[in-house]
């Protein structure tokens, strides 16, 4: 997406992730199951320094950031593998809120809150049994009530 | 050779717990202190001094006869006088508070001029926190107990508690102006207000997280509030408590991996009222310094209910 100026925060110096999740809201298409904004931009939400991604719960819209998951935002090589890994994760970790799914306890689950970056890398690009369940069940609600094609699981 | 092995495998003593002078002095094999150090209030001592009393009369009446090897008849500081002065080790070495120290004066802490100095070092310092754990951003101090208002409570040698606010707490009130703290002899009760914190005019009460009678306050803080906020754990204690019902109130306490579970479940929620407009979820970001300070315009009153109970 482009440069979201309109959230830019002065005193933080970063973006405000909510005032990008509203805009998203408006310029959703109705007939979307899920719509996430990808930007290059740092952001935050109040009350925390920083944030990887950002979803309504049970809604359709999200947001993730990809400077943070950079590798060289932590003084290392630049690595596109290591990114693509991390961006499927918070990817997917949104993906779970909008669906209703809540932060698990579970390390190795996605859908575990990773407060630093660490935690997205130990964490596997895949939901732990239960949130699986929950994310299938709430998945095949929505196509039903919306007409939407299945994906296959 | 298997019940050797069982009998050594039984003598391991947990991290963060610590021998009991008996079992240090070699009398019992094995015990661990639940009373903190405190031996004058001890039920376990009290009932090995009256053993050993009864046991050493019936020695003298039957001198004849000999003593079983079960029966007591010397104390741990008899058995500690029959080990060679160098070996004598303090009671503060054995409960980690020195490195090392031997003992100089016959175990007799009362007269002992560095028992005097350790007891009012012990008053006034915080030893320092050797583990800690990050819980979503907020600090964990190990070896603490966690009370539901997000204040703490930490046993201490003698039978003293120290207590002070957690990290999450800090954070929440951001930079303190000033901390209202009891005086000295005044009684406290666990989940009542126990002290008052202050922050640009707007006033947080706060709650005791033990019963007991305040014998210290960190008179650092009169001059220093901020400390509460760099060393929640350390430097920022506020208080110490002669407890009147220890063992009942750390019960309500939250420790270790429950502390770690109330924690994160306090950081959602704090996330969800902050965020209230819009119900969202958020992955990464450790929490900002001044949570307050952040949230401009939200009712102080509704946050401090809702986390800190008063």
């Amino acid at each position: 997406m482009e440069n979201p100026t309109y959230a830019y925060d002065e005193t933080r110096h970063q973006y405000n992730s909510k005032v990008i999740l509203k805009h998203l809201l408006q310029c959703c298409p109705h007939d979307t199951l899920s719509f996430m904004g990808v930007t290059r931009v740092d952001l935050f939400v109040p009350i925390l320094k920083y944030v990887f991604g950002l979803a309504q719960i049970k809604g359709k819209c999200s947001l993730i950031s990809l400077y943070r998951l950079l590798p060289q935002f932590y003084n290392q090589p630049p690595n596109r593998d290591l990114l693509m890994t991390r961006i499927e994760k918070t990817a997917l970790h949104e993906l779970g809120h909008c669906l209703g799914l809540t932060h698990c306890r579970d390390r190795r689950c996605v859908m575990h809150s990773s407060t630093r970056i660490e935690d997205t890398d130990f964490k596997q690009p895949e939901f732990c049994p239960t949130c699986f369940e929950l994310f299938k069940w709430r998945l095949e609600k929505l196509s039903r009530e919306g007409n939407y094609l299945m994906p296959k699981l | 050779m298997v019940s050797k092995d069982k009998r050594e495998s039984m003598k391991i003593v947990p991290p963060g717990k610590k021998k009991c002078v008996w079992m240090e002095a070699g009398v019992v094999s094995y015990k661990l202190c639940d009373n903190n150090y405190d031996c004058s209030t001890c039920v376990y001592d009290h009932a090995m001094q009256v053993k050993v009393a009864r046991q050493k009369e019936s020695v003298v009446v039957a001198a004849s006869i000999d003593t079983p090897a079960d029966k007591f008849t010397a104390t741990w500081v008899d058995k500690m006088m029959q080990l060679p002065a160098s070996q004598r080790k303090c009671r503060y070495m054995i409960t980690g508070e020195v490195a090392r120290k031997i003992c100089p004066n016959a175990y007799e802490c009362g007269s002992c001029s560095f028992d005097q100095m350790m007891q009012e070092r012990l008053q006034v310092e915080a030893l320092p926190v050797h583990a800690r754990s990050d819980v979503g951003g907020f600090d964990l101090a190990e070896g603490v107990y966690y009370h539901e208002g997000h204040t703490w409570a930490k046993p201490e040698y003698g039978g003293r508690v120290r207590v002070g606010l957690d990290d999450f707490a800090q954070r929440l009130l951001g930079r303190l102006s000033r901390i209202e703290l009891p005086n000295i002899g005044h009684e406290v009760k666990q989940g009542e207000v126990g002290f008052q914190v202050r922050k640009n005019g707007q006033a947080a009460q706060v709650l005791s997280p033990i019963d007991g009678i305040v014998s210290h306050i960190n008179n650092e803080l009169l001059d220093q509030p901020e400390l509460a906020n760099e060393f929640p754990y350390e430097k920022g204690w506020l208080f110490i408590i002669e407890p009147t019902k220890l063992r009942k109130n750390l019960k309500s306490l939250f420790y270790g991996e429950e502390a770690s579970k109330y924690l994160s479940e306090e950081r959602e929620k704090l996330f969800s009222l902050a965020n209230e407009d819009l119900r969202i979820a958020a992955d990464g970001g450790v929490s900002v310094d001044d949570i307050s300070g952040e949230l401009k315009g939200k009712n102080w009153a509704k946050f401090v209910k809702t986390f800190l109970k008063t």
